[in-house]
């Protein structure tokens, strides 16, 4: 590699002064001195013209190299920092560059990239992040045993044969361990200490293990969470079809009383703002297993004056190529229909995202039906972009809803800074889980998707960002604004709905924790004394605002 | 009643052949067998289902548990109801799923519109998804109304 001419360039790369244009000088010089290269030193032609040396045997390895390097340097904490504070090699003899900026990455003393010890007397931040290693400590990795993390200060893991065993503790002091631990983790990446994140999060790990029930179950999924942000950028949960998502969310309307309370409240509020109407046409912004409507059309079956003619309109994901689910589910309810004797209509609009929908798609008819729409847990999903919320609430108003239903989750999870948000979320999960643990008393099926359902959530909340952070819930108070904002005006709900969803909860198995709470106007479904979910009805403001 | 046939069948004894006197025997009239059924609570309907074969044949006539059901609501649910609930499955399905979990659960319980509108509820979604939910769910029974009660063989 070391060609007789080549004196002004080292064969072992030193730190040279880091500027710019110091790079460039020798960029040209290299250049220049590589148009006078000869081929017996089987260097890349095509790579020489550009400046840079690489032999052609080796080019597979420093691609290799590469694709490590570029994978740690796009993390921005680590990549913005090196380039910074780090000297800069010279870049021509690629082969070495990369070799030395990936041993300076990782650490020094391993040369197996060994991600469980970290040197602490290195000044640059350091990240070991290995593609394909998993990022989350299963439990025959090495841990050190719990009793000697401390919190405050990381040590220096310097003995490699560290024990295997997870101590018992007292699960009362393990879980106020959990919850430090959980929120110190936060924290260190709230400070960008990725080091120290890194160490907690397997704390964190051992720790949830030892723990029984919901508090460990809360913190594993956190902690998965946490990792996926330390570890990685992407976002795996997205792979997931629509379909699991639609069976894990079956599952979590069987064995818990959110998502009834939810349909039997918005239903009930439907049923009092269509009591005169003689067509019907609902709106659903997600159809899921259209399990809201056979209850609304059996109670307009049963009004007095006898049923209204029913049209739905429910909106789904995109379908696959062979499966046409939307279809199917409108023939189910069709036959749920005729055997109520309610005239039904179905029409099935797949949509990618809520705010991709215009008003011309819904064909309403304004001069013969009443229209509602129809949101239970969709309308934080659109938050995900600017502008797509403002956009989906003015097709709704386009389309002159008779009323709008809305479920949401009564929580915050959509704060800018991540630290407030991962508190939120913990609360607001342990609360979940919690209510989860206690309606049955042995773990069924649906308790276990029902956990997977809103691990999923957490992970999403907690690891995911920009547009592929879906989960941004936001409080009943801030929906408020932002539907007075658009030009709705609350309606309140009634005392039927009230008593429906209080008796609903009183035979539900483990029901003495459940709270119903009227808000003004809006129901409020609680565990004890955290409201979880939250139903609210809107409808057109009266008069025109500006 | 029996004494007095005993007394006529003695007395028709003492002459020489006995007229054949039908006995009246509530088996021959199913409809006030019914009547009489209508007006039993809960677990007294189940006890005369299990008396004979034919009285659990007549047992299961609806219009005994519609009775049973809307015994406590007023005001009286309308017609259109009743072919509902036949549609779905029946009342006395609608008893055994719905009502008596309830009625278990909070014994004191004044039936309202409400509460009726919500057993009603549950009935269909029970009745939607027995039908048309889920292959993805696997063999399970539809299982939304689990947490009401332990399960209950209604056949």
């Amino acid at each position: 590699m070391k060609r007789g001419h080549e004196e002004t360039w080292d064969p072992t790369p030193h730190p040279q002064p880091p500027s710019g244009s110091c790079e460039g000088s020798s960029m040209t010089d290299n250049i220049i001195n590589g148009k006078m290269a000869d081929d017996n030193n089987n260097m890349d032609e095509l790579l020489e013209v550009l400046g840079y040396k690489v032999r052609s045997s080796e080019m597979a390895e420093v691609a290799q190299k590469l694709e490590q390097l570029e994978m740690v340097l796009s993390n921005d904490d680590v990549g913005s920092t090196l380039l910074n504070d780090t000297v800069h090699y010279n870049p021509s003899d690629l082969s070495n560059w990369v070799e030395t900026m990936l041993s300076e990455l990782n650490n020094p003393e391993s040369s197996d990239l060994d991600p469980t010890r970290i040197c602490s007397d290195r000044s640059e931040y350091g990240l070991s992040a290995i593609p394909g290693l998993s990022a989350f400590p299963s439990g025959e990795e090495e841990e050190a045993s719990s009793k000697r993390i401390r919190l405050e200060s990381v040590g220096s893991w310097t003995d490699p044969a560290l024990t295997r065993s997870v101590l018992v503790v007292d699960s009362q002091e393990t879980g106020v361990r959990l919850v430090h631990a959980l929120v110190a983790c936060a924290e260190a990446i709230q400070e960008r200490d990725l080091i120290l994140a890194d160490a907690l999060v397997k704390s964190v790990g051992t720790l949830a293990a030892s723990q029984a029930g919901a508090m460990g179950k809360v913190a594993t999924y956190f902690a998965q969470g946490l990792a996926r942000r330390i570890y990685t950028n992407d976002v795996v949960s997205s792979t997931v079809g629509p379909s699991l998502e639609e069976a894990l969310q079956m599952h979590f309307y069987e064995s818990c009383p959110y998502l009834k309370f939810a349909h039997f409240t918005a239903n009930q509020a439907i049923l009092e703002a269509v009591t005169t109407a003689r067509r019907v046409h609902v709106i659903d912004l997600g159809l899921n297993q259209g399990m809201q409507w056979p209850a609304l059309m059996q109670a307009l079956a049963v009004r007095p004056g006898g049923p209204p003619s029913f049209r739905l309109t429910g909106i789904g994901p995109p379908q696959r190529e062979s499966s046409d689910s939307l279809q199917q589910l409108g023939w189910k309810l069709a036959q749920f229909a005729q055997a109520v004797g309610v005239e039904f209509e179905f029409k099935g609009l797949a949509a990618e995202s809520l705010s991709d929908l215009e008003p011309e798609m819904f064909e309403t008819r304004p001069e013969s039906e009443t229209l509602v729409v129809n949101s239970v847990f969709e309308l934080h999903r659109v938050l995900n972009r600017t502008g797509s919320i403002e956009k989906l609430l003015t097709t709704v108003k386009a389309v002159k809803p008779s009323i709008i239903t809305m479920v949401e989750q009564e929580a915050n999870h959509n704060g800018v800074v991540f630290l407030d948000r991962f508190n939120e979320a913990l609360h607001y999960y342990s609360s979940l889980f919690d209510s989860l643990e206690d309606s049955y008393s042995l773990p069924s099926q649906d308790r276990v998707m029902s956990e997977v359902y809103l691990g999923r959530q957490i992970v999403n909340v907690v690891s995911a960002e920009g547009t592929d952070r879906v989960e941004r819930h936001e409080t009943l108070a801030q929906w408020k604004v932002r539907m007075g904002s658009v030009g709705f005006d609350p309606v309140p709900l009634g005392s039927s709905a009230f008593k429906q969803a209080s008796m609903l909860l009183s035979v539900f198995a483990g029901g003495d924790g459940y709270r119903v709470e009227e808000n003004d106007g809006c129901l409020m479904l609680g565990w004890q004394t955290r409201p979880l979910i939250a139903t609210s009805a809107w409808k057109l403001a009266e008069s025109p605002r500006e | 009643m029996s004494e007095k046939r005993i007394r006529m069948v003695e007395k028709s004894n003492k002459r020489q052949r006995v007229k054949l006197v039908h006995k009246f025997s509530i088996n021959d009239h199913h409809d006030v067998l019914v009547e009489i059924l209508r007006r039993l609570d809960g677990p007294s309907l189940c006890s005369a289902a299990c008396v004979c074969r034919l009285w659990s044949a007549v047992a299961r006539n609806d219009s005994i548990w519609e009775e049973l059901c809307f015994r406590q609501v007023s005001p009286r649910p309308s017609l259109p109801l009743r072919s509902i609930v036949s549609a779905l499955g029946g009342y006395r399905r609608l008893y055994f799923l719905c009502i008596r979990p309830v009625l278990a659960r909070l014994p004191k319980i004044i039936w309202s519109r409400e509460q009726l509108q919500l057993s009603l509820s549950l009935y269909c979604v029970h009745y939607y998804e027995r039908l048309h939910v889920g292959a993805w769910l696997g063999d399970a029974p539809p299982s939304s109304l689990m947490f009401l009660r332990e399960p209950v063989n209604v056949v």
